[in-house]
């Protein structure tokens, strides 16, 4: 049966080699190997570098954070619109991080940057809801194209260290359909700082109740404190915002009502760029109450992941293109800064246990 | 001599979820435009499915008959095939398990298609999640080329030196 080696024929050896030549070159092409200008995780990477992001251990966006710690209590109106374990329990442990939203892990805090905050409830059976918010009313991108160019004309000029504001301005003419977000994220109001600010989803989520009924709803987390406007930063603590947030935090437990924007017909569900009817019905879903901070240097919030699809059963992301993309970018920038050697937090674990109060501050 | 009949198909079948979680993970990893959520959802469930097929097709592998080589085969060329195969099987086995331990490590639920919930490999490790995360790219490339080379070495038995290895993978 067996055959004695033969030389086989020029188009014989063809046969053997093209195939697996041919797989290799489709596989190769699939990993972007021959498209270096695509859109793809490692292209966002660079332009979070390019755009102020070190390679040090930080977050890819959102850089400079605080955690703390608390509960959620539930409400009975949260069980109506969702089946979710997170809505059943009571107090159940919670885990936030406050940040900056720039992608710079040393930036001096001001009252013109966006915050934000991200959030994970646990409840006993298991379940698992990540959110990851900020404190402006509109998402200024609508798709993966979108994104992918706002975080090109954040870039910063290589000797200035300054953004191009030549850039923003087109990134805006050229979109038209991102007009209301930028008027809305201008007009809003910055507060005074991280414990009387409100958070917001964005991007919409499905939930699902034990009926099998679903609605699409948009996430805000809205302080109890009282609002108070912003200041000039009148400060030259670089980390006031976050001292501040420590101080009260010393005195008191601070809360947030988890609000959902029920959508109705009509609301554009998938796009995170426009606005929804005002006169939308808002439902208390629960409170989150902190009560202790702690340095990211010393808390696994620090080097988690507030991805925004891992969620709950009774909880599921919208078809919000947006929401799937983080998730890639998310886990992408989390294995990258796990792998590296991270620097010291600006917020250090001794600005947690014993703020010290400057001149300026003692006054407000 | 041929392979039996579980044996080829547990093969082709293993051959061809292989070849689509691999496209599947270089799209997820090196394309954004695509909707990441629902092929990663598939990813990890075909993972898991071909974890337990290849715990069984190795139970298979040692209860069946293996039809020998050719007997004229060069031995370099013998070892080459018997190492490749240890290998493909150890590729095959490591690339699931590291996915597993890696999104665990990394604390990320792991949730398969349909609802289902794996339980996790091990505990919350931000760094180990960082290196399992390099190492399946480096398993996954790996096996790629182990695959094109065993493609190869398929084809040459087949077209060149017509030993009836080829056949005995493809009808009983
Ligand atoms: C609705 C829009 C968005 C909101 C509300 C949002 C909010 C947040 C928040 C609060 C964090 C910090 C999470 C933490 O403290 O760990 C974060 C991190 C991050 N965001 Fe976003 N984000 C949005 C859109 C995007 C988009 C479109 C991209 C890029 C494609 C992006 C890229 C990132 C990256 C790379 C991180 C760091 C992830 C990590 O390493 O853990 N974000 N985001
Ligand atoms: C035989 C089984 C598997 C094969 C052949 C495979 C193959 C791949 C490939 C080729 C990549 C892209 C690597 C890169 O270019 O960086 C990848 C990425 C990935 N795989 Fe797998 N994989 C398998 C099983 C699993 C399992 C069981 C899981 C999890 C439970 C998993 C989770 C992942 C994740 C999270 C990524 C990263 C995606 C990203 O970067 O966005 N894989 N896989």
């Amino acid at each position: 049966m067996a055959h004695s080696p033969r030389k086989g024929s020029p188009a014989r050896w063809a046969a053997v080699i093209l195939p697996p030549l041919c797989l290799g070159g489709l596989m190769a092409w699939t990993a972007g190997m021959f498209s270096p200008a695509a859109i793809s995780p490692s292209h966002f990477m660079q332009r979070f570098h390019n755009a102020g992001a070190p390679d040090t251990g930080f977050r890819r966006a959102h850089a400079k954070g605080m955690c703390a710690t608390g509960w959620f209590d539930p409400s009975p109106e949260g069980r109506v619109l969702s089946r979710s374990g997170v809505f059943k329990g009571e107090h159940l442990p919670v885990m936030g991080r406050f940040s900056l939203a720039p992608p710079m892990p040393y930036l001096p805090d001001n009252p013109a940057v966006a915050r934000s905050l991200a959030l994970q409830i646990r409840s006993a059976t298991g379940d698992d809801w990540r959110m990851a918010l900020v404190d402006v009313p509109l998402q200024p991108m609508r798709d993966i194209a979108d994104a992918y160019a706002f975080f090109g004309a954040a870039r910063l000029d290589p000797t200035t260290h300054k953004t191009d504001p030549a850039a923003s301005q087109a990134y805006a003419a050229q979109r038209p359909w991102l007009k209301t977000a930028f008027e809305q994220v201008k007009a809003h109001k910055q507060s005074s700082d991280l414990t009387n600010d409100t958070y917001n989803s964005l991007d919409s989520f499905i939930l699902t109740n034990d009926a099998g009924k679903q609605v699409a709803v948009r996430w805000s987390v809205v302080a109890k404190e009282d609002f108070s406007p912003a200041e000039g930063s009148g400060t030259n603590d670089g980390n006031y915002l976050f001292k501040r947030l420590v101080q009260t935090l010393d005195q008191k437990p601070l809360s947030w009502d988890i609000v959902a924007t029920v959508a109705r017909e009509g609301d554009p569900v998938n796009d995170p760029s426009q606005p929804w009817n005002e006169a939308d019905q808002k439902v208390t879903v629960g409170t989150v109450t902190f009560t202790k901070a702690y340095s990211e240097d010393e808390s696994p919030c620090g080097p988690m992941v507030f991805d925004p699809t891992i969620l709950p059963d009774g909880i599921s992301v919208s078809g919000d293109p947006l929401l799937a993309l983080r998730s890639s970018i998310y886990m992408r920038s989390y294995a990258t800064r796990s792998a590296e050697h991270k620097t010291p937090s600006m917020v250090t674990p001794g600005d947690v246990a014993n703020p010290p109060l400057t001149s300026d501050e003692k006054g407000q | 001599m041929s392979f039996s009949r579980l044996s080829i198909l547990l093969h082709w079948v293993m051959a061809a979820l292989i070849i689509v979680m691999l496209f599947v993970g270089l799209v997820m990893a090196h394309d954004s435009t695509i909707h990441y959520a629902g092929l990663f959802t598939l990813h990890r469930t075909v993972g898991f499915l071909l974890l337990l097929l290849v715990v069984i097709r190795l139970i298979n592998r040692f209860a069946s008959h293996t039809p020998p080589l050719p007997n004229d085969l060069p031995a370099v060329m013998k070892l080459a095939a018997h190492l490749s195969h240890i290998l493909l099987y150890g590729f095959m086995i490591a690339l699931p398990l590291v996915g597993w331990a890696m999104l665990s490590a990394g604390g990320y639920p792991i949730t398969l298609w349909g609802g289902c919930h794996i339980p996790p490999l091990i505990g919350f490790h931000p760094h180990l999640w960082g290196a399992l995360r390099c190492l399946h790219s480096l398993l996954a490339y790996g096996l790629i080329l182990l695959i094109l080379a065993h493609i190869g070495a398929a084809l040459l038995h087949g077209i060149i030196r017509r030993d009836g290895v080829m056949g005995s993978m493809l009808r009983r």
